[in-house]
Order: C-alpha cells, then sequence, then structure tokens
C-alpha cells in the first residue's frame, strides 16, 4: 500500500503540472533506460569489429564521432558502452542503497548495543576515501562488473545507513509507533509495515543521488583501469585507452568524456528535481 | 580548557580510527579471495606452487600474527617490499607522499579561499545572474570526474594553444615546486573540482547568516554592507564550511589519485595505480594505510580549525 501511495504521490500531485523540464527529465531517463537496454542494437556500427581501413578517422558523417586506433566507430561504442557504464552504477547504488537501509533500519530501531557496534563498523568503512576503499577491493576481488558493483556499494553502505538511521531515531520516538508496539506488533512488523513506508521516499531520493555518484566513481575505477578490460566498450576505458592518442585524435578520448559528463550532469539534475519535488510540503514527506 | 580537551578527544578518535583503517585494510587484502602468493605466481600456478610460495612468503601463519608484525613494520616506519621492484616500499612511499602533498596543499591554498569568496558572492544576491553562473558551474563541475575535466584542460592549454605542460612526468627525485608550470594544470583541476562543493556550501551557509536577525541588529545600526558581511556574517558560516572542507578532502584524495594518474605525476595515487597494474599487493596495501591516515589527519585539522574559528568558543 506505501508503495502505491509513493507512487501516487509522485505521479498525480507534482508531476500532474509537468512543465518542460519535467518533461526533460522523463525524456533523459526514457533514453537511458533504451540504450541499457538495446543499446548493441541500436547502435549502427559493431562496438568490437575491428576495420582497419578506417582508424583514426576524424569525424564525418559515416562516423560522427570519429574511429578508434582499430578503426571502430566511436558513436557506436559510446551507444553499446551504455549498459556497462551505467548498469554497474545503478546496480551498485540499489545494492548501497539496500544494505545501508536495511543497516540503518535496524540499529536506528533496536539501539543500544547493535547499533553502537553497526555504526562503529559504518564509521570504519567511512574513514576511507571512497575511490580508494573500491579501488582495493576490486583489486583483491578481481576485474569484473560484479566485483565493481560490490566495491561501490560497500562505499555507500555507511552514508545510506547513517541517513536512514537518524531518520528511524526520530521516527522511533512518534505515537504511531507506540501504538503498534501496545497493539502487540513484532519487531519485523514494525520495521517492515511501520518504519520502511515512511523512509521510503527519502531512500528513492538518497538513490538517485546516488547512482550520479556512482557513475562517477565506476567511471573512475575504469578510468584507471580497475575492474574493466578491453574491450568492453566502458566509457572510463574508452578514455584511458584513448588519452595516448590525444594530440593525433582527439576525438577519441573527447567524445566519451562528454558522454560520461552529459550522463552524470542529467542524473544529478533529475535527482535534484525528485529530491525537490519530495522536499516540497505536500510532497509526501515522511510523518 | 573546552578547546584543549576537544582536541585531546579528537586525537584518541583518531588513534582508535587509524588501529580499525589498519585492521580493515589488512582484512580486506587477506580474508578477501586472491592473495599475494597468486598475485607472484599469476593464474596459472599449480597448487603446489602457490602452497610453497604461501609458506616462503609467512602466509600460512594465523591472521592475528601476521597483521601484528605488519602494523609492528609500519609503526617502525617498514611497509615491507614491493613485488614490483623487489625493494622495501618505505623509501618510495615517503618521496611520493611529498609530492602528492605539495599537489593537495597548493589546491586547498588555492581552492578554500577562493570557494569561500565566491560562495559569499554568490550568496549576497541569490537567483541574482552571478548566484545562478557560479551555482551552475558548480553543479556542472561537481558532476564531472576529473579526468574529464583535465583533459578538456589539456586539450585546451598545451595541445590547441600550447602554453603549458600536457604531462608531469619527471625524475622522482626532483622537486616538483622547481617545476611550477608542470603543476599549473593538475592544481588548476583539483581546484575546479573543490570549487564546486565548497563554494555551494558557504553559499548556502551564507544565505542562512545574512537572514538571520544578528545581522539584521547589525544593518538597522547603520553598519556598511561589507562590514555586515564580512565582521558579522562571514565569522559564524567560516566553522561549518572548514568541517566540510576537511570531509572534503576524501574527494581530494580519490581526485588527486585520477589527477596524478592522467598527468602522470609521480605522487602517491600514481604509485597506487601503477602497483594495482602489476598486482603489488604490499605496496597497495602501504598505500591505502598511508591515504586513510592522511584523511584522517585532515578531518582532524579541519575540526580543530573549525573550532579555534568558532568566536563562541575562543578564549
Amino acid at each position: 500500500m506505501a508503495m502505491s501511495q509513493s507512487l501516487v504521490l509522485v505521479t498525480s500531485r507534482r508531476w500532474r503540472r509537468l512543465d518542460a523540464a519535467g518533461i526533460a527529465c522523463l525524456g533523459f531517463v526514457l533514453l537511458m533506460v533504451l540504450l541499457i537496454l538495446f543499446g548493441p542494437q541500436i547502435a549502427p556500427r559493431s562496438a568490437l569489429a575491428f576495420d582497419p581501413l578506417h582508424s583514426l578517422e576524424g569525424p564525418s558523417p559515416a562516423f560522427p564521432f570519429g574511429t578508434d586506433e582499430f578503426g571502430r566507430d566511436i558513436f557506436s561504442r559510446i551507444i553499446a558502452g551504455t549498459r556497462p557504464t551505467l548498469l554497474v552504477a545503478l546496480a551498485a547504488a540499489a545494492l548501497g542503497v539496500l544494505l545501508g537501509t536495511s543497516t540503518g533500519l535496524v540499529a536506528g530501531y533496536v539501539g543500544g548495543a547493535v547499533d553502537e557496534a553497526v555504526m562503529r563498523v559504518m564509521d570504519t568503512l567511512m574513514s576511507f576515501p571512497g575511490l580508494i576503499l573500491a579501488m582495493l577491493v576490486v583489486v583483491m576481488l578481481g576485474p569484473d562488473a560484479m566485483n565493481v558493483v560490490i566495491a561501490i556499494a560497500l562505499v555507500f553502505w555507511p552514508r545510506s545507513a547513517r541517513l536512514v538511521r537518524s531518520v528511524v531515531l526520530d521516527l522511533a520516538t512518534r505515537e504511531f509507533i507506540d501504538a503498534a508496539r501496545s497493539r502487540g506488533e513484532t519487531r519485523l512488523f514494525i520495521l517492515a509495515r511501520e518504519l520502511l513506508p515512511n523512509v521510503l521516499m527519502i531512500i528513492v531520493v538518497d538513490f538517485s543521488l546516488r547512482v550520479t555518484a556512482a557513475i562517477l566513481l565506476s567511471a573512475s575505477l575504469a578510468y584507471l583501469g580497475i575492474g574493466v578490460t578491453p574491450p568492453t566498450p566502458a566509457w572510463g576505458l574508452m578514455v584511458r585507452d584513448g588519452q595516448q592518442f590525444i594530440e593525433l585524435a582527439w576525438w577519441l578520448p573527447v567524445f566519451p568524456s562528454l558522454a560520461i559528463a552529459v550522463v552524470s550532469i542529467g542524473t544529478l539534475l533529475v535527482g535534484e528535481r525528485l529530491r525537490r519535488s519530495v522536499a516540497t510540503p505536500g510532497g509526501g514527506r515522511p510523518r | 580548557m573546552i578547546a584543549l580537551t576537544f582536541i585531546l578527544r579528537r586525537c584518541v578518535m583518531l588513534v582508535l580510527v587509524l588501529v580499525a583503517v589498519s585492521v580493515l585494510t589488512f582484512g580486506i587484502v587477506n580474508v578477501l579471495p586472491g592473495d599475494v602468493a597468486t598475485a607472484v605466481l599469476g593464474d596459472m600456478a599449480s597448487p603446489e606452487m602457490v602452497e610453497a610460495v604461501r609458506e616462503r612468503m609467512g602466509l600460512d601463519r594465523p591472521l592475528d600474527a601476521r597483521y601484528l608484525e605488519w602494523v609492528g613494520g609500519v609503526l617502525h616506519g617498514d611497509f615491507g617490499r614491493s613485488l614490483q621492484h623487489g625493494q622495501p616500499i618505505a623509501p618510495m612511499l615517503l618521496g611520493r607522499l611529498g609530492n602528492s602533498a605539495i599537489l593537495g596543499l597548493i589546491t586547498l591554498g588555492i581552492a578554500a579561499p577562493l570557494s569561500i569568496a565566491l560562495g559569499v558572492l554568490a550568496a549576497l544576491r541569490p537567483g541574482h545572474l552571478l548566484d545562478r553562473a557560479i551555482s551552475s558551474f558548480a553543479v556542472g563541475a561537481h558532476a564531472m570526474p576529473e579526468y574529464v575535466i583535465g583533459l578538456l584542460a589539456i586539450l585546451c592549454f598545451s595541445i590547441w594553444l600550447p602554453l603549458l605542460p600536457g604531462s608531469s612526468l619527471m625524475d622522482p627525485n626532483e622537486n616538483p615546486l622547481n617545476r611550477p608550470e608542470a603543476l599549473v594544470l593538475p592544481v588548476g583541476v583539483l581546484v575546479i573540482g573543490m570549487l564546486a562543493v565548497i563554494s555551494q556550501v558557504t553559499r548556502a551557509g551564507m544565505i542562512q547568516a545574512l537572514g538571520s536577525p544578528y545581522v539584521r541588529t547589525a544593518t538597522l545600526k547603520g553598519l556598511p554592507r561589507w562590514k555586515v558581511v564580512l565582521k558579522h556574517a562571514l565569522p559564524n558560516v567560516l566553522p561549518p564550511t572548514v568541517t566540510e572542507i576537511g570531509m572534503y578532502c576524501g574527494y581530494v584524495i580519490g581526485g588527486l589519485v585520477v589527477v596524478e594518474t592522467l598527468f602522470s605525476y609521480a605522487g602517491l595515487g600514481q604509485m597506487m595505480t601503477n602497483a594495482v597494474s602489476y598486482r603489488d599487493i604490499p605496496t597497495i596495501q602501504a598505500g591505502v594505510l598511508v591515504v586513510a591516515a592522511a584523511y584522517g589527519i585532515g578531518n582532524l585539522l579541519a575540526d580543530v580549525a573549525a573550532l579555534l574559528l568558532n568566536p563562541r568558543l575562543r578564549g
């Protein structure tokens, strides 16, 4: 019920008055979903096949973003690379927020020694700079998309847990929790049916902002050569491999760089809009 | 007095954090699959060979004994041997740390005052053209990885307009301060990244301060605008901003790793990415520990500075 309620809040109240910016946000999200699902099919050329006759050609009508040293079409590689670039970020943000939410809910509601112990572990995770922790974990687990997801989720976990816990600490003192407790509801019921619905919108917003951070983190890891291996057309890796040609063929590193910039700014703006629509009165702030 | 107990408590906390960080670093390296022995031998080694190397390197001993030995060594300035060079890690680490510190401190020295100034300027007339320009710039810079900004900078200032070197490659023993032209682009990229965050934090704090009763009183007293802003509002905005700068130094460290790799600058970050491509685990382990320690110390210094800047707790 809570889920449908929040969905109604997003769709009817705020989004009924869809302005140009709102349509742009929706269009952006739809385009990204489309590219993730069907990127390799949409791309005009193969992202992997070599074409030595056309190596290092500049942007032209046939190759809008030019070709790389193996003659691969950079435009097609960027389109096909949406999936390895964004799916990792989305999965990492989702896993991190999931871990953080469950930890924050339990720590905040149960309190006491459990809270203390869990939050000290979270503090330890947070005393590493994000990129460094992710780097160490991926190096030890090995280069694989799933390991990058785990590493980035590990970076987000404590941050999400703190956020959810701070909200739960406040909610736990409200009357409706007392009421549930005096009705004799179990802890699990209170956590899942009373507290979770009330932090749901906060989690959604947190997730949308984490996606941007995850795109930046995974793109930085890929740029450092950690977690993805050629010939995957992940954008960060394309920048890394193209960088050596910058004097000869600027389009090699520049177009994938721009793709990262456009997508991360896009997701940031979508997240900001979501945050504002939730933060305005009547927009579904937890009561 | 309050300040002194606070600093003492904060120092004790730092020690605890460092212990926790060393345990976690050691744990990630030694508990997760893929250990030093397989890194030395590669994936093709037979289990017997891996076992032999593990025994020779002492990896078959219990974890707690190895942890204590590692930490004991670190406390005596011994970080073990690099798998890539076969030499002790500590001397190289020290030199690299110095180079990274130069880059980081110059960045901080430029970015902190500049971003506070920009934040104050933006807050003076919220929603005005200048504010919107600064804020849009901040959003854009915040959402771009450092290497994207860096690549565009190399393209503009070193290839299309050959003004500055696009690479900061130099002799590992050379002092980067002797080659200031090689520092301009890396520092510029890091400064832009930092401006994005800190200017927005200052702006938010300043807007709040300018709307408060004590600022209205100061204005009604007839004080000139600049005096109200700089003498009355700013001192209250600075402490939270400085704390934020301290937390942000984690991103600066991450940014350092990327920027050093991009510009081939001989710092700690570049040492670590190099070590990653050789799976030189002892070097990575040492680098992570030093970086986390630097992060903790940076946070501590920022907290102390925020305390000293807080007019309510001074004296």
